[in-house]
């Protein structure tokens, strides 16, 4: 295969939208869903005699990202005007950082697989974004909400380290789960809140020297990013293997057909003219600053991934499990305060507490059921007093309904209250093997698997409630 | 020309005092005023009805408790086409703003009415505050009073003219370059630019936006000085604003030191400068000396890059500035556009007048790929020097004295085909804005054509008490 040759280059911009709860240069309503044109003023209408001001969050957010990153922070940075007319962009310009960003450098870790990277960041600037146009509802008319323009971004520009879609989708899997951590955006991709723009090259293996790269733009979805770069890679493949050479052009990624294709040349060739944005002066933070927001950062997501399994013992799946959202990784430590069993805390969480979560489409975090309770509902597995599959399967659906009642008393009135009577075990193990000669031949002739099957009779004929220990010490005795 | 009724807010408020006077009665003066000098065109718009109510509901309030009103009770004002007045027009001037109605008063705008000014009118300017003779707003020339073939200056040339004939006691102007001192030297007023972030520029149009200031046009430098007074300060809606609490200028008003003065030889000097300004530049240099203060030649090479490298950062920040006019969610709209880009093509092509469209032109000229560093990035260079150089000359010397333009006012239409010359007019006033200091220009006499004389003084920056006390004990003089 010839593809097998040629390696992928891709460099990332991510958009993330941030959840403050102004504009980014002005005091409107910045959440997302609002009835069109109603989260705007004349400031965010670009209306003659309106100045930006600059909403301090937005700083903060993008010096919490940073710091997380271990960018470093500028104590100066300034604002430029980005200039372009669109019918979304009411001033006619953007403000960004174009010469100045607030953070530089600075590095994210994936996983793929079992490898671990690191993509480095090249910087990340602060800017507004625009208004939503949607087009072909109403031919030829296009129609302009501008709740979104003046809303906060920061755009987050990855160094050209990414080698593959599955580490483009890692990275921005990675990239979102950080931003969530940091409560500075929801990384919400359908609702456009995390957009990327990808930086697609091919090159031989083992060469040093970068190939002519194509940005496909606006990607909103990690699917269709998956897609995009998959076909990017084949085209430019194809185009070097046949003798072409790739060209230097902004696409556009049409998700209907699964083919990029370059925007229009006018489009292409803007000159934006940046220059310092002579309404705002340039952001200077002074390092007690960055020290009081980097005290305020929550613990990050590797670092809980690490602790999990440092601390509380938990194997590599369950770790990445509870950490992939902060709530999660918060409920376990919550939990953990309460119970010494950690991998059975992980367990329950990851079999019982997130699905029934996500089925009712509710936060863990709001979870009626309290810690105590559900470590209560670990100890009574835990002392044998029901069997887990039961306490999973019956107590836990009347817990989660009716939280305020105690798991050993829903234990008991679904009479499920595990017997360690001897007599009455000693009696039903020999029932179990009177009932199947030919299996307790077989397992003296040693087909010692067979121990399973006598467990499950005895299991049955207890109606589940038999403690396991006593029973298959009993059956153990019986069988010799 | 007739002397104006009232040169003080004070006359105005003892008149009302004594009796006999009323917040109506000088309303309906000012009235009749603008109306006997219509053909001036100083005023775009004429808030009759409005003014009038107004100044009666302050007479009624006067009558119950004279204590209850504000310090600009009886203050009539008019605004420049650039500055917004909440439920009012504002077009700068221009095409592209018909029928635009402001949602929103600019700051030193509410501050004004929050002391009980009385707004009388909107007054012409030139479009967008682009230009020296108030000849490119749509609404045709204003016309100087004390000539009316002849131009007002600019771009406050409405203001100026509505002070100048008496149709008002106070008009907001904004300055980029001049455009309120050069008018005011044209017309006989005193024309005030404070130090930029002075006074909020929310609510102003912007030209240039590191240049613009809102300034004042006035028959003295008490209201001017009280008119700062109330605009000034700390404003959350402009974040190049000061955070400065202004001083009470009004009470500061007292110059009783000898000054050090510096004028520059190159500009006493300069081959522009017309020989009746220079003659009086230097005699009241010699009565300046007369009374004790020292004056002194001092050597400023810088002079000539002031207009050239001014031109290229408005123009840059002009350019950008007026994006937002594109027919799309307000101002006007061509009726022959078919698409969005005919839409912005048409609609600003119509809309824009010449002068507008040459600096939109030269601004995205001088930031455009390849062009920048050569134009945008020396420019600013030359602007830091300059700032330097002015600052260097303020540790040695109070204030720097200037003519406020080269020549008195010229005839309509003489400099229109020339714009390099036109630019040239505001030689003098430039480098105020360049160094963001403050600038007054004050009336100092007239030419052999009977024409105003204006002589401009400089001060550091956030010097106004000082640089206002001085014009008033020179104008006092006189």
């Amino acid at each position: 295969m010839r593809y097998d040759k040629y390696e992928t280059v891709i460099g990332l911009e991510i958009h993330a939208q941030l959840s403050t709860r102004s504009k980014a240069f002005c005091g409107d309503d910045a959440s997302f869903g609002g009835a069109p044109n109603t989260q705007v003023s004349p400031i965010s209408l670009g209306h003659p005699g309106t100045l930006p001001r600059l909403n301090e969050k937005q700083v903060e957010y993008a010096v919490r990202l940073g710091l997380a990153l271990g960018s470093e922070i500028s104590l100066y940075s300034a604002f430029d005007r980005k200039n372009y007319f669109y019918a979304d962009l009411p001033k006619g310009y953007q403000v960004t950082q174009d010469r100045a960003p607030i953070c530089v450098g600075g590095s994210l870790t994936i996983r793929v697989g079992e490898e671990e990277k690191s993509i480095r960041i090249h910087h990340i600037h602060m800017e507004e974004d625009a208004g939503k146009s949607m087009h072909d509802t109403e031919e030829p008319y296009s129609r302009i909400d501008l709740n979104r323009a003046g809303v906060p971004l920061l755009e987050i520009v990855s160094e050209p380290d990414l080698r593959s879609a599955e580490e483009v989708d890692a990275y921005m899997s990675a990239m979102r789960q950080l931003l969530r951590y940091l409560d500075i955006s929801d990384g919400n991709m359908e609702q456009g809140s995390m957009r990327c723009d990808c930086n697609v090259s091919v090159r031989l293996k083992g060469s040093e020297k970068l190939g002519e790269r194509c940005e496909i733009k606006n990607l909103n979805s990690m699917r269709y990013a998956r897609r995009a770069i998959a076909y990017e890679v084949k085209r430019q493949v194809d185009v070097i293997e046949s003798g072409g050479r790739v060209e230097q052009q902004t696409l556009n990624f049409d998700p209907a057909t699964g083919v990029t294709a370059p925007l229009r040349d006018k489009e292409d060739a803007h000159d934006y003219r940046y220059f310092p944005e002579p309404d705002l002066p340039p952001v200077a933070l002074t390092p007690e600053y960055v020290e009081k927001v980097k005290q305020s950062l929550p613990a990050l997501p590797w670092e809980l991934y690490q602790r999990f399994q440092e601390e509380y013992g938990l194997p590599e799946y369950d770790a990445g499990l509870l950490t992939q959202e902060q709530p999660t990784a918060f409920f376990f430590m919550a939990l953990c305060e309460h119970t010494p069993n950690f991998k059975a805390a992980s367990n329950l969480i990851i079999n019982k507490v997130v699905p029934y979560c996500n089925e009712m489409g509710m936060g863990i975090a709001d979870f009626p059921v309290g810690h105590d309770q559900l470590a209560a509902f670990i100890q009574l597995i835990d002392e044998g007093k029901v069997a887990a599959a039961a306490a999973y399967q019956h107590i836990f659906p009347v817990l989660a309904a009716e939280p305020a009642r105690a798991p050993l008393e829903i234990a008991q009135s679904l009479n499920l209250i595990q017997t360690s009577d001897e007599n009455l075990l000693e009696k039903l193990v020999d029932e179990a093997l009177s009932n199947n000669p030919e299996e307790v031949e077989r397992y003296r002739n040693g087909k010692k698997g067979l121990m399973g099957f006598f467990m499950g009779e005895v299991m049955k004929a207890s109606k589940g409630k038999a403690d396991p220990k006593v029973a298959s010490k009993l059956l153990r005795e019986k069988l010799g | 020309m007739n002397m104006p009724k009232y040169k003080t807010l004070q006359q105005v408020q003892e008149a009302i005092r004594a009796g006999g006077e009323s917040c109506e009665g000088v309303v309906q003066y000012y009235l009749s005023r603008i109306e006997a000098t219509r053909r001036l065109n100083a005023y775009v718009e004429v808030y009759a009805e409005e003014a009038l109510e107004r100044a009666r509901r302050l007479d009624a309030r006067y009558r119950e408790d004279a204590g209850s009103v504000g310090r600009l009770f009886g203050m009539v004002l008019s605004h420049k086409d650039v500055i917004c007045y909440k439920d009012h027009g504002v077009t700068a001037g221009s095409k592209i703003l018909e029928g635009f109605t402001s949602l929103f008063s600019a700051t030193a705008v509410e501050r004004l009415l929050a002391e009980d000014a009385i707004i009388i009118g909107r007054v012409n300017c030139d479009e967008f505050a682009m230009g020296s003779s108030n000849e490119t707003s749509v609404y045709g020339p204003t016309r100087n009073a004390a000539d009316p073939d002849r131009v007002p200056g600019g771009s406050s040339g409405g203001s100026a003219v509505a002070v100048q004939a008496d149709t008002c006691l106070a008009s907001l102007g904004s300055d980029t370059g001049g455009s309120v001192r050069q008018p005011a030297a044209f017309c006989g007023v005193v024309g005030f630019k404070p130090t930029y972030g002075r006074i909020s520029r929310y609510g102003l149009l912007a030209y240039g936006s590191s240049f613009d200031q809102i300034g004042t046009l006035a028959h003295s430098v008490e209201d001017t000085a009280l008119l700062l007074e109330i605009m000034a300060g700390p404003d959350d809606f402009d974040s190049t604003a000061s955070r400065k609490v202004p001083p009470a200028y009004s009470q500061l008003l007292h110059f009783d030191k000898k000054a050090k003065v510096a004028y520059f030889n190159t500009a006493l000097e300069h081959p522009s400068l017309d020989e009746n300004i220079r003659t009086a530049c230097q005699a009241l240099i010699g009565r300046l000396r007369d009374d004790g203060h020292v004056v002194e030649g001092i050597d400023f090479e810088y002079l000539d890059y002031i207009i050239p490298a001014y031109y290229v950062l408005t123009t840059a920040e002009a350019s950008t500035n007026l994006s937002r006019y594109d027919g799309i969610r307000y101002g006007y709209r061509s009726s022959n556009a078919t698409d969005l880009i005919s839409t912005y093509k048409k609609s600003r092509a119509e809309g824009f007048g010449a002068e507008a469209k040459r600096r939109i032109m030269l601004g995205a000229f001088v930031l455009s790929a390849g062009y920048y560093d050569a134009y945008y990035s020396k420019a600013q260079k030359v602007r830091r020097l300059i700032k330097d150089k002015t600052d260097e000359a303020f540790r040695e010397y109070d204030f720097i004295l200037m003519p406020a333009a080269p020549g008195a006012a010229w005839k309509l239409g003489d400099k229109m085909d020339d714009p390099v010359a036109m630019y040239l007019a505001d030689i003098f006033t430039v480098q105020a804005n360049m160094a963001g200091i403050p600038a007054i220009s004050l009336p100092i006499g007239q030419d052999d054509n009977g024409l105003p004389i204006g002589i401009q003084f400089m001060a550091p920056k956030f010097e106004e008490a000082k640089l206002l006390a001085f014009g008033k004990a020179l104008l006092s003089r006189q």
